[in-house]
């Protein structure tokens, strides 16, 4: 009950209840109280005037009147018109009229009372003359007509007044609907926004003054937040943006960093490597110089010697990877013949029983470059194309191209863009890689190779040449299929990124 | 009977040099340092030197530099170990061989080798830069 009552429409009710309560009960009485005093006034005024006709007439009887002759004005006093009480007192003697039973006659008081004593008759007491002696004309006259018609005003009454209250009780319920309503909808639009719903327009369909300014307010806040939230949406992506930007600065200085310190340290021991093996090689020549060709000693020495070349090239290699930083010279040329320089060298370096399948297209465009770099890629890449062979079966396949390079492809490596590109590629139909190992083998040391074969550095070495022609190095293996190198090089001309 | 002078800092190197030039019939003396060679020198003209880069002292370059001045006659071959060679302890801004290799042209050396090179290598170098077949 408290619940509706502390509603709009309740206390509508409630206050115009309760005003109606302590109002209405006033309002009736006073209304009834007029109508009634005025009636009886009326009522009395009119039996005065009946009354004092009688008078009049008795006044006008000879003094000789006879008895009968009372009685008749008493009996026509009764009769014209709601008489209970008529009677005549002459000295003494009270002469009543013929139609009054026997109660109305012992009920004569001198009242004047209307309304009271509970009898329902009005007495009146007129003083007569023309008589044979002072007397005195009581008439009675029958009040229930009046109270009946009082009662019938005063049912009219509560039925309006009751009527009158509940029309206002259900205006008011009607009128307060009026204003719930869009108070309601209010109400619903500033929930919503709180709870983040802030995309729908607000627009009430009231037309009450104070219910459009408030929505008016409404739609500015939720205006204002929309906007608030864009900038604040706007701003933390700018802001991920630039962590994750950051992040990867970051992590590229790290990586060049860590790359640097380990050429410095790399250079230095090759250095040192190098002062070691000159005399070992002198000292080897030397050697096999003093002794005959086929003699066991000269034999081992021999493959001594092969060593120490490994370990020579093995020196270079980490030379080369330590020299990454100093700056290389680029020249504009084809990329076509600095290949063919590289097979060349590579039919040399490798067996003769490698099958190499070379197709190199002699219409590709010029690309910025450092041909001796190229050329030590290829020899990497083909060398590790052999190594991946098993027992020399299969084959291997470079190739130079120009292609285009569609969105597709370009999707899936963030440093590739569209468009024409060199492409130098190398496939193998050996032993390929597990995606484990893919994910690592641009790393400097990471080898698949046993213990002594292979330093793991000539790939970190090919991803830095790569990088620093601006260009591409992607990479496709499946585990007993083969692997498949591809290199992407802008042509000359393309616009310089930073 | 030409005469040739090492100057290394390594033992090994001067003993394994100097023994594959005698064999080869070359007059060799040795110094370990840029210095000690320059005074040897001196008293004696060589034909041909022999120079290490990276030595305590007076560096290579140096040293190529003031025989150069004092020598016109005389050969002279760097020779370098390759990689960011610096004393150590190793320097990131140390410069790397191909600049040192540079200035030890700009310095006056004939010729420039790298390390390790083998006997038959050296044995060609020197053969050319002493105009003998």
């Amino acid at each position: 009950m408290a619940r509706h009552l502390n509603t709009i429409p309740g206390r509508l009710v409630m206050m115009l209840l309760l005003i109606h309560a302590l109002l209405m009960p006033p309002l009736f009485y006073a209304i009834s109280g007029t109508v009634e005093s005025t009636m009886k006034d009326i009522f009395i005024d009119k039996l005065r005037n009946v009354a004092q006709i009688f008078v009049d007439r008795f006044d006008t009887l000879e003094p000789e009147a006879s008895e009968q002759r009372i009685v008749e004005l008493l009996d026509s006093a009764i009769l014209s018109g709601q008489g209970r009480y008529a009677a005549v007192d002459i000295g003494g003697r009270t002469v009543t009229s013929s139609l009054m039973t026997a109660e109305d006659a012992a009920l004569f008081r001198e009242d004047f009372a209307f309304g009271e004593n509970g009898d329902d008759v009005y007495y009146l007491s007129l003083p007569v003359s023309g008589l044979a002696a002072p007397a005195v004309l009581k008439l009675g006259y029958d009040e229930s007509p009046i109270h009946e018609d009082l009662d019938g005003i005063r049912r009219t009454l509560i039925y309006v007044l009751s009527a009158y209250l509940l029309l206002t009780l259900l205006v008011a319920g009607l009128v307060s609907i009026t204003v719930i309503s869009p108070l309601r909808w209010l109400q619903s639009a500033s929930r919503a926004i709180s709870s983040g719903d802030v995309d729908r327009e607000l627009r009430p369909d009231s037309r009450l003054a104070e219910i459009v300014a408030l929505s008016d307010d409404l739609e500015r806040m939720r205006r204002n937040l929309v906007g608030i939230n864009e900038r604040l949406r706007n701003e933390i992506a700018e802001r991920e943006q630039a962590e994750a930007d950051r992040h990867r600065l970051e992590e590229q200085a790290h990586h060049n960093q860590r790359l640097r310190s380990l050429g410095t340290l790399a250079g230095g021991v090759a250095h040192e490597f190098n002062n070691v093996l000159q005399p070992m090689v002198l000292y080897l020549d030397l050697a096999l110089e003093d002794l005959p060709p086929d003699s066991p000693i000269a034999k081992n020495l021999a493959r001594v010697q092969e060593l120490a070349g490994r370990a020579k090239g093995l020196s270079q290699q980490i030379l080369t990877f330590s020299r990454q930083d100093s700056n290389p010279r680029f020249v504009t040329r084809s990329i076509a013949p600095v290949a063919e320089e590289a097979i060349t060298m590579i039919r040399a370096l490798l067996p003769a029983t490698l099958d190499l399948r070379v197709d190199i297209s002699s219409e590709c465009s010029p690309v910025r470059c450092v041909p001796e770099q190229i050329q030590q890629v290829l020899v990497n890449l083909c060398n590790n194309a052999y190594q991946a062979l098993a027992d020399d079966s299969g084959h291997v396949w470079v190739s130079l191209r120009e292609v285009p390079v569609s969105e597709q492809l370009a999707g899936g490596h963030p440093n590739l863009e569209t468009g024409p590109h060199v492409v130098l590629e190398v496939r193998d139909t050996g032993k390929g890689m597990d995606a484990d190992t893919l994910e690592r083998i641009f790393e400097p040391f990471f080898t698949t190779q046993e213990v002594g074969k292979g330093t793991g550095l000539g790939l970190s070495v090919v991803h830095g040449i790569v990088k620093r022609h601006d260009g591409e190095i992607v990479v496709e293996s499946e585990p007993g299929k083969g692997t498949r190198f591809r290199i992407f090089l802008p042509p000359a001309g393309h616009d310089e990124r930073s | 009977m030409a005469k040739i002078l090492i100057v290394d800092d390594e033992e090994d190197v001067r003993i394994a040099l100097q023994q594959v030039l005698e064999r080869a019939g070359y007059e060799v003396s040795v110094a370990a340092t840029g210095n000690e060679g320059l005074d040897l020198l001196n008293k004696e003209r060589a034909d041909l030197v022999i120079t290490d880069v990276i030595m305590p002292g007076i560096d290579g370059i140096t040293t190529a530099r003031k025989i150069r001045e004092k020598y016109r006659g005389t050969r002279i071959i760097v020779i370098s170990g390759g990689g960011k060679a610096a004393p150590e302890p190793y320097e990131p801004d140390a410069i790397s061989t191909r600049s040192y290799l540079a200035s030890a042209s700009s310095a006056g050396a004939d010729r420039t080798l790298t390390k390790p090179f083998d006997r038959d290598e050296l044995l060609r170098v020197v053969r050319s830069l002493l105009g003998e077949s």
